[in-house]
């Protein structure tokens, strides 16, 4: 035996830990993964060490394979043009290029700590989103007319608003395609490099519109400003966006695409029958308006076996909030959860979502069989409420990382909670018209008081004991309710963190002040102490 | 037969090479880096020069057919 050195311990015991760390990865609390970061930029000193299997894992099944499948997807869904393809847009669009390329970095920053089960099932929803992203950002460039793309495809491919939900068009998906305008301009971008939505807010305000509306409305209007929208669709089907703000938004848009619209608007008040009925014949109407201008006719079984499939999806996802709720297995991240979820039941029944259910499912399966518990330092179970910052979705991985907050279950998850009966065309309807009326913004966020105080029965069920409430600021629909909360959350003594943010735009609130209210919140109201204290405090100012 | 031997022993000798190049570019975050200190700027410089169509030049049009079923 070696004599013992200031700590007290041999070097046998210091070799033992050392081989112990290297190859199991070293234990939650001594970690430092702030320690990996370059200042301001968000960049690694070196990646993570997570033991000899994990780090395997990532570089292999994760790493190595992501980059190879964005370079094969590009030809899985473009052919062997694809690749070449990609780069014209590249130089085309802003938001292409400046996001996609650094896509790596996202799975970094959502997966960070991560080990196990839990880094596989949460890879494996960040790989479906980036190849639905791949599939629907060629099929824009395949039909783009500014970059000299095919005309055929350009007359049988669809343009629509992101919150207008992809199976309005399942009846034409054996002809025809659909591509939401702002799902990748825009949304997939805040999440991937924040910095690209600036400049398409500042757009919108160069032409003398004011700064305080919704920048989420900024930004989207922005984009066609800017000229950076592929021309890659003849008609267009657009929404409210379900949020009134974005009402100006289409405006502006019209101006800009200047071609055959359709506006099919989810309204307030979804629970009056009568309004139920009014969409019900809005989605015919909408159905009539793409027959009309195609020459396509619509195809019930087309449109049935689209919805089948996607009721599988639904189905799957019940699976995991009941293992969610439940129990100490569930493998997803909340990052993971939060943007898969509402990415996928957006756009629909697309053939990558099954692909990774049936991945996820067997994780999931596992997990509760054999009891494995993907996140073991939970201190408190977390739900989120709201809308989140899209520039710092992954939040979530951090406060884990820090705090022991694990992110159960969020708001956007439990939107569209439901299956739409295929028995019969007015049934189908009716289902359809409450699935397009409950889209992002409307469904819980304004869509009256009793939606939005769905909270405590969904805090009850995932058996949460803290919320972390989003607080858009730039939303005059959810400032006005931000009273009653607060009074709401005093009478029922839940601890609650205000999360401050304005949506993309991280220049209002940015990320490092997030961290401070939580960190704040921690120490002074739950006396605790960091699990990580490296992860307090750190610059990543200018990271994506 | 000792040439094909030969053979694959260069091409395993090259495609470890390459597999341990790519871990060193994966552990040291490299990819990060050359898009964030290389590739990030240089598109950028060319999306802010880039020409674009004025939307106040653009007719707004109030004339287009209005689709009622």
């Amino acid at each position: 035996m070696t004599k013992p050195n200031k700590t007290g311990k041999t070097l046998l015991t210091r070799t033992k830990k050392l081989a112990s760390d290297f190859w199991n990865g070293k234990p939650h609390e001594e970690r430092r993964l702030g320690d990996l970061y370059i200042d301001k930029t968000g960049l690694y000193k070196h990646r993570e060490w997570r033991g000899v299997k994990d780090t395997m894992y990532y570089f292999n099944n994760i790493w190595l394979y992501n980059y190879a499948h964005m370079i094969g997807d590009m030809v899985k869904y473009s052919g062997p043009k694809g690749p070449m393809l990609f780069l014209k847009g590249v130089w085309r669009y802003r938001w292409l290029g400046q996001t996609y390329l650094p896509v790596m970095h996202w799975f970094d920053r959502g997966l960070e700590g991560m080990r196990g089960e839990g880094l596989r099932a949460s890879a494996w929803h960040y790989r479906a989103m980036v190849s639905e992203t791949i599939r629907q950002f060629m099929r824009m460039l395949e039909a783009d007319q500014k970059t000299g793309g095919s005309k055929e495809i350009y007359d049988k491919t669809i343009a629509h608003d992101e919150t207008v939900w992809g199976g309005i068009f399942y009846p034409w998906r054996d002809r025809m395609d659909d591509v939401p305008l702002q799902m990748i301009p825009y949304f997939v971008t805040c999440h991937v490099n924040n910095h690209v939505v600036l400049n398409y807010i500042d757009a919108a305000q160069s032409i003398g519109l004011p700064g305080d509306p919704c920048p989420m409305c900024q930004a989207e209007a922005g984009i066609f400003l800017q000229d950076d929208v592929p021309e890659y669709y003849p008609i267009v089907i657009t929404s409210n966006e379900a949020c009134d703000g974005s009402v100006g938004t289409s405006v502006l848009q019209d101006w800009m695409m200047n071609r055959p619209l359709f506006a099919m608007p989810q309204p307030m008040q979804f629970d009056d029958p009568l309004v139920q009925e009014h969409c019900a014949r809005e989605i015919e109407e909408c159905w009539k308006f793409i027959e009309e201008q195609t020459g396509e006719p619509f195809s019930w079984n087309e449109l049935k076996k689209h919805l089948e499939q996607q009721n599988q999806l639904q189905e799957f996802e019940w699976e995991k909030w009941e293992v969610a709720a439940n129990t100490d297995y569930y493998p997803i991240n909340g990052v993971a959860q939060a943007l898969y979820r509402i990415y996928q039941s957006q756009d629909g029944d697309r053939e990558i979502w099954h692909e990774v259910d049936a991945r996820v499912k067997k994780i999931l399966e596992k997990c509760v069989e054999k009891k494995i518990n993907s996140f073991p330092k939970t201190r408190h179970r977390m739900i989120a409420w709201s809308c989140a910052p899209l520039y710092y979705s992954h939040w979530c991985t951090w406060a884990y990382n820090c705090w022991g907050l694990n992110c159960i279950i969020n708001m956007d998850s439990l939107m569209f909670n439901m299956t739409i009966r295929t028995d019969s065309y007015e049934n189908t309807l009716q289902d359809m018209a409450l699935y397009h009326e409950w889209a992002p913004m409307r469904r819980m966020a304004v869509g009256g008081m009793h939606h939005i105080f769905e909270l405590w029965e969904y805090m009850e069920k995932f058996h949460c004991d803290m919320v972390m409430m989003y607080d858009q600021l730039q939303c005059k629909g959810m400032q006005g309710v931000h009273g009653l909360f607060e009074d709401e959350f005093r009478a029922r003594n839940i601890h609650a963190i205000w999360m401050p943010h304005a949506l993309p735009d991280k220049r209002t609130v940015s990320r490092s002040e997030i961290r401070g209210i939580i960190n704040d919140y921690m120490t002074t109201i739950m006396h605790e102490e960091p699990l990580d204290p490296t992860l307090l405090e750190f610059d990543d100012s200018e990271g994506w | 037969m000792k040439s094909v031997w030969k053979t694959l022993g260069i091409v395993f000798g090259i495609l470890t090479g390459l597999y341990i190049v790519l871990f060193l570019v994966f552990w040291f975050d490299l990819d990060g880096k050359a898009l964030f200190y290389g590739v990030e700027p240089f598109l950028k410089n060319h999306y802010d020069k880039m020409k674009r169509k004025d939307p106040l030049d653009v007719e707004y049009r109030t004339d287009t057919e209005n689709y009622e079923y």
